[in-house]
């Protein structure tokens, strides 16, 4: 589907040294944002001090993956012509209860736009993180059908 | 404070692709600019620029060595529209203090021609070049298209409310002959243009031009020999909040609203000592419909959530009773970041907008957006 074609573009290799955690532990199948050692609040997108105390002391905290779709939308327009053939796709926000204050951009898997509905639970997909991007779907329900 | 006025403003004509570089734009606008003050380039002594994009493409001494400018003042706040916005702010410290007498500010983009303009810009910043580019998240109608479909889901806005500020918009910019855009617009043609990320569609989104704007300032003492009529400088406000271009369209200090709007007005109301029922006209940065929409509500016309009723039932035309964008905004007249909603404010208190003139205009607000900073300017008749 349009969604693989994706995962062959390029990504920028000229990452900040702080953003460097995230995708090391990506490429092992965990998902993980910057908490403060001092406060214990999470930030995003990572920065090299605390943003909420100033502490210098921001570790790698990795969490559940499950979180809830905050937003979506379904580009339909090459905005970068590397795309073109990848339209459309979708770009979803996600919440995450043990992650308060972090919104993450990412790719919505699996389903098409019109299945998806705020609010709706979501997990993070590791099958494609060969360049460290996390990708989500929609959480699967025993049933057969999503939540 | 000394007060100010802008006596002079000139533009290039608004296209989506110009023939003529970036530097010669800005040179035309300048140039066409002092002349409408009914100055001489030697009378100026302050150039002023925003603080990210000129300094950039054209920076302020080019401008200096074109027309011979003995630059006693110099400077640049914040980027694009609340940088334009708060241009008199900077030129009225200057002439308070003695720095300057005659200030000129000028802004320009060639975004027309050099077509990844507006989504090379984001690439400045760090963060989204690492945690958002890479999942096609690149581009500012994306951004705003998340934004809407949440207060969609939280204020229940409607596709046809934002087709409202579209049609009117494109109404007002098919009154004023220099709109870049000649088409009109009906809400059958809004629901029927192309979607480029759900829900916004083509005309939610601004132009893309090729083209430069500029205004001169100087005391109101001095305006009043010029041979325009002074549109005076009632307020200026800045406003911002600690969040960073990374974060301000997709983490929670920034997303879905608008960080520096509510501050920024108040400051400018609070210096010009007026309130918003003195207001008879809006230009407002409207990169995109839904952008407009917030920044009514944070600017303080209407409560969080109530901006759909509030344009329903004010009426944002030109004959409405709240007129916003009357040259047809970045929606329908150009995308020159929010330069042009000050020199339409300027003629539409000087009384020259011809078939777009606003009855009985007195008092003029100009907001400019550049996410998480904010200007607003206050303008008057004198």
């Amino acid at each position: 589907m349009a969604f693989s074609c994706l995962a062959k573009i390029e990504m920028n290799q000229s990452l900040s040294p702080e953003f460097v955690g995230f995708f090391d532990n990506a490429r092992r199948g965990v998902l993980s944002f910057p908490r403060c050692g001092a406060c214990a609040r999470f930030h995003w997108y990572p920065m090299p001090r605390c943003p909420h105390c100033r502490s210098a002391d921001v570790r790698w905290q990795a969490v559940s993956g499950r979180g809830e779709l905050f937003s979506f939308t379904s580009v339909k327009h090459a905005f970068d012509p590397k795309r073109a053939d990848s339209l459309p796709y979708t770009v979803g926000l996600v919440t995450f209860v043990d992650a308060p204050s972090v919104q993450f951009v990412t790719n919505i898997a699996d389903v098409p736009a019109e299945a998806l509905t705020i609010g709706m639970p979501v997990e993070a997909v590791f099958d494609q993180v060969e360049d460290g991007r996390v990708m989500f779907r929609p959480v699967p329900l025993k049933s057969g059908g999503i939540a | 404070m000394t007060p100010i006025a802008i006596v002079g403003v000139g533009e290039t004509p608004a296209v989506r692709r110009s023939e003529k570089s970036l530097r010669a734009l800005v040179v035309e606008a300048v140039s066409n600019a002092i002349d409408d003050a009914g100055l001489k380039a030697s009378d100026v002594d302050g150039i002023l620029s925003d603080g990210l994009v000129m300094p950039t493409t054209v920076p302020r001494d080019f401008v200096a060595a074109q027309f011979g400018i003995d630059r006693r003042y110099d400077g640049g706040m914040s980027f694009g529209g609340a940088g334009s916005a708060c241009a008199p702010q900077l030129a009225q410290l200057a002439i308070s203090s003695g720095l300057a007498k005659v200030v000129v500010y000028y802004f320009g983009v060639d975004w027309g021609t050099r077509t990844s303009g507006p989504y090379g810009f984001h690439d400045l910043y760090a963060g989204k070049m690492a945690f958002e580019k890479p999942y096609g998240f690149n581009a500012q109608p994306s951004y705003f298209a998340l934004w809407a479909r949440r207060y969609m889901h939280d204020y229940g806005l409607t596709e046809r409310d934002l087709a409202t500020i579209a049609v009117t918009q494109r109404q007002s910019a098919l009154r004023n002959p220099r709109s870049q855009v000649k088409k009109p617009m009906s809400y059958d043609d809004y629901f029927a243009a192309r979607v480029v990320s759900d829900p916004l569609r083509v005309p939610d989104c601004c132009l893309i031009t090729d083209g430069a704007a500029a205004f001169v300032m100087t005391s109101l003492e001095r305006a009043r020999d010029l041979p325009k009529p002074p549109v005076r400088v009632l307020g200026t406000g800045f406003g911002s909040e600690p969040v960073n271009g990374d974060d301000a369209f997709t983490q929670p200090g920034g997303m879905m609203r608008i960080p520096g709007a509510k501050a920024a007005a108040e400051r400018a109301l609070g210096q010009a000592g007026l309130t918003h029922a003195d207001i008879d006209f809006a230009e407002i940065y409207d990169c995109f419909s839904i952008s407009c929409l917030l920044q009514i509500e944070e600017a303080g016309f209407c409560k969080r959530g109530e901006g759909a009723a509030f344009i329903r039932e004010k009426g944002i035309g030109i004959d409405g009773r709240f007129p916003v964008n009357t040259h047809g905004g970045l929606l329908s007249h150009s995308y020159l970041l929010g330069v042009e909603h000050v020199i339409e404010a300027v003629r539409q208190l000087r009384g020259d907008s011809g078939e777009a003139q606003v009855k009985d205009a007195r008092v003029g607000f100009v907001g400019g957006l550049s996410n998480p900073d904010y200007g607003v300017l206050l303008l008057g008749k004198d």
